[in-house]
């Protein structure tokens, strides 16, 4: 990916375009981290797993029923909804209204993650698949070049998330779900059913993230640890914006996802990441509540 | 008998004196290396874990970066030995002196932090660290033109030397050396939180952790308390670290990396967060599940997940917190019962 005797121009343009790239790809994973925080005040440290669960199902009900390439995202969806059903109905709904909820849903998370990483090793192996959602061909512009998958990427991405937004804002269920997020007792008495509310909450959230997951695998391959980088990116930007502000993390993502390929294109590969991490921990230190949070009391 | 042990005061001292007894003795019955290594691993995890439930569980603070500390004692001694070619019992203490500083920028780092937020951002200290051990790439030392990283890189540290068990005990009790010191991290690492957690200073953490408010209106300061659990919890951790590094000669990333710290968190949750006797139940249970699915290596991390699922949804309070269930609902009330009969009976009379 790194060109090696670009001009200045060409070397900005790659920086913005993988920027760009990664910038969407984790900002629709904060979205759907943001959304659960907002609602269920819930950290779900099963993002990667769901994320991982969207490349997996676009992979095997593409591939088993020989459907063409563009039906792997709608079947990663499918699978994100069902993951997010199936993780509220066996596991949020029991613990939400029990003490500790806030600690003890890290942990369940923890465990879940943990078992789909390592069913996914048992039953397709460590080494990485191809993703069938692959969209080839490139426009070149000068001496770099543009993938039609980083369009699409792109693309999907912010029309995600402005369908995600416009179920927010625009529609009876998204009213419903910024109600009992503000305050569910309220909702509750208004006569809002919060427990419907909280697994469409959880639907949503796996749809999103299943859609992240088809389209980060995409660009690497699939193996059964992808979802740990994205992850740890989504909640690193959820907590750097505020937790549970759905604007404020997609800013970050991209600012973020542009400044980590700075780094990486103009000083070391290898140092990306860590950078990050080090500008991130600053971050938190100089703002605990997060870039655009404020200082609330727990509701715990 | 059972009055004593319905005590917590003096039920903790009796309860691990008689492990420590039985831990002792166990090299004396010839047990076969295998299970010597086994306990001596045993030992150092449950001496780690046993640190990071003081900060976790009893102070509340939601660490990830625990296992930064263990490595800062690992590395710490391990660098010692190969850089400055000192002995591995000099650099022991050294090591766990850097691993109370490290954990002490780590508390302070967090100290403006609260809940969720404590929890992303250790793991991000964890994950960037084993970022930078894992790319480190420059040469710092070479050997026949290999070349060696400072860190060790992604090969790790090796020819560091041992505790020199060999030379002390004699090639056929070498591993006892190893056991015994592991053993005695282990023993007077859980005695300090033992004596923590009954202190003022166990009461302000736990204070601090079960209502901040009202622990902060009457005078409790919250800064002050994090960075000092942190502090505490370091020592130990580096000792361990130290350990470990000194029993399996070789020191790598990979005591950063994630499936590690899931199984040790894993041990910390299925023992029971924040009770003392919590991290060693589930050591003993996990290592024993460990050893069970030697054969079927790759349902190991699947009986673990399924593990810490059960018991987060079932027993929120792990194995201590069940058996401490079951004693007061059976043994106790039991006893309690009798005693209060007799009594009635007395009075009869």
């Amino acid at each position: 990916m790194v060109c090696k005797e670009c001009s200045g121009v060409n070397t900005l343009l790659d920086i913005i375009i993988s920027g760009l790239t990664v910038g969407a790809l984790y900002a629709v994973g904060t979205v759907a981290l943001s959304v659960l925080w907002g609602n269920l005040g819930m950290l779900n440290m099963a993002h990667g797993a769901m994320l991982g669960i969207g490349g997996y199902s676009s992979y095997v009900l593409v591939n088993s029923f020989d459907l063409p390439w563009w039906l792997g995202l709608p079947c990663g969806m499918a699978g994100g909804l069902v993951v997010g059903l199936l993780l509220y109905y066996l596991i949020v709904r029991w613990m939400f209204e029990k003490p500790e909820f806030t600690l003890n849903i890290i942990i369940a998370t923890i465990g879940v993650a943990l078992l789909f990483e390592s069913l996914t090793v048992n039953f397709f192996g460590g080494q990485g698949q191809k993703q069938p959602f692959i969209f080839e061909g490139f426009i070149r512009l000068g001496k770099s070049t543009l993938p039609y998958q980083t369009l699409v990427i792109i693309g999907a991405s912010v029309v995600l998330m402005l369908i995600v937004g416009g179920i927010l804002r625009r529609t009876n269920m998204g009213l419903v779900i910024r109600a009992s997020a503000q305050d569910r007792a309220a909702a509750s008495l208004m006569g809002v059913p919060t427990r419907k509310v909280m697994a469409q909450v959880m639907a949503l959230a796996g749809v999103v993230t299943a859609v992240s997951g088809v389209m980060v695998t995409s660009l690497t391959t699939l193996h059964p640890s992808v979802g740990h980088d994205p992850m740890l990116r989504a909640l690193i930007f959820c907590c750097v914006a505020g937790l549970g502000n759905i604007n404020g993390a997609v800013y970050v993502a991209f600012a973020l996802g542009l400044f980590e390929m700075t780094i990486q294109y103009t000083v070391a590969a290898q140092f990306g990441l860590p950078t990050v991490l080090g500008l991130v921990i600053l971050l938190l230190i100089w703002r605990p509540e997060g870039l655009f949070g404020h200082a609330r009391v727990s509701h715990s | 008998m059972i009055d004593v042990m319905s005590n917590p005061r003096s039920r903790d001292p009796i309860f691990g004196g008689v492990l420590l007894a039985i831990a002792i003795i166990i090299p004396f019955l010839d047990p076969g290396i295998y299970f010597v290594k086994q306990l001596t691993l045993l030992f150092i995890w449950t001496a780690a874990v046993t640190q990071w439930n003081l900060v976790f569980g009893v102070a509340g603070i939601w660490t990830l970066a625990h296992m930064v500390i263990f490595a800062t004692g690992g590395y710490g001694t391990a660098m010692i030995g190969l850089y400055l070619d000192w002995s591995l019992w000099v650099g022991l203490p050294i090591a766990a002196l850097c691993a109370i500083f490290i954990s002490y920028l780590i508390g302070v780092a967090t100290v403006r932090l609260r809940g969720p937020y404590v929890a992303v951002l250790t793991l991000a200290i964890a994950v960037a660290i084993y970022a930078l051990i894992l790319s480190d790439s420059e040469c710092f030392t070479y050997d026949e033109l290999v070349c060696y990283q400072f860190s060790g890189g992604i090969n790790g540290l090796h020819r560091f030397g041992d505790f020199g068990f060999k030379e002390l005990l004699g090639f056929k009790q070498r591993f006892f050396g190893d056991y015994y010191l592991a053993l005695a991290v282990l023993a007077f690492g859980t005695a300090f939180v033992i004596a923590v957690v009954r202190s003022p200073f166990g009461l302000a953490f736990r204070g601090l952790r079960d209502n901040e408010k009202y622990s902060r209106s009457r005078g409790i300061s919250f800064t002050k308390y994090q960075i000092l659990v942190f502090v505490m919890s370091g020592f130990f951790t580096g000792l361990a670290g130290g350990v470990y590094a000194g029993f399996f000669k070789t020191m790598g990333s990979s005591v950063v990396g994630m499936p590690l710290l899931l199984y040790l968190f894993t041990m910390m949750i299925v023992g029971g967060r924040g009770y003392i006797w919590g991290p060693i139940l589930g050591c003993g249970l996990l290592m024993l599940v460990d050893d069970l699915l030697r054969t079927q290596a790759e349902w190991r991390t699947v009986v673990f997940a399924v593990i810490i699922i059960v018991v987060v949804l079932f027993m929120r309070f792990g194995l201590a917190g069940l058996i401490e269930q079951l004693w007061h609902r059976y043994v106790v009330q039991f006893f309690r019962l009798r005693r209060e009969e007799r009594e009635r009976s007395m009075a009869a009379k």
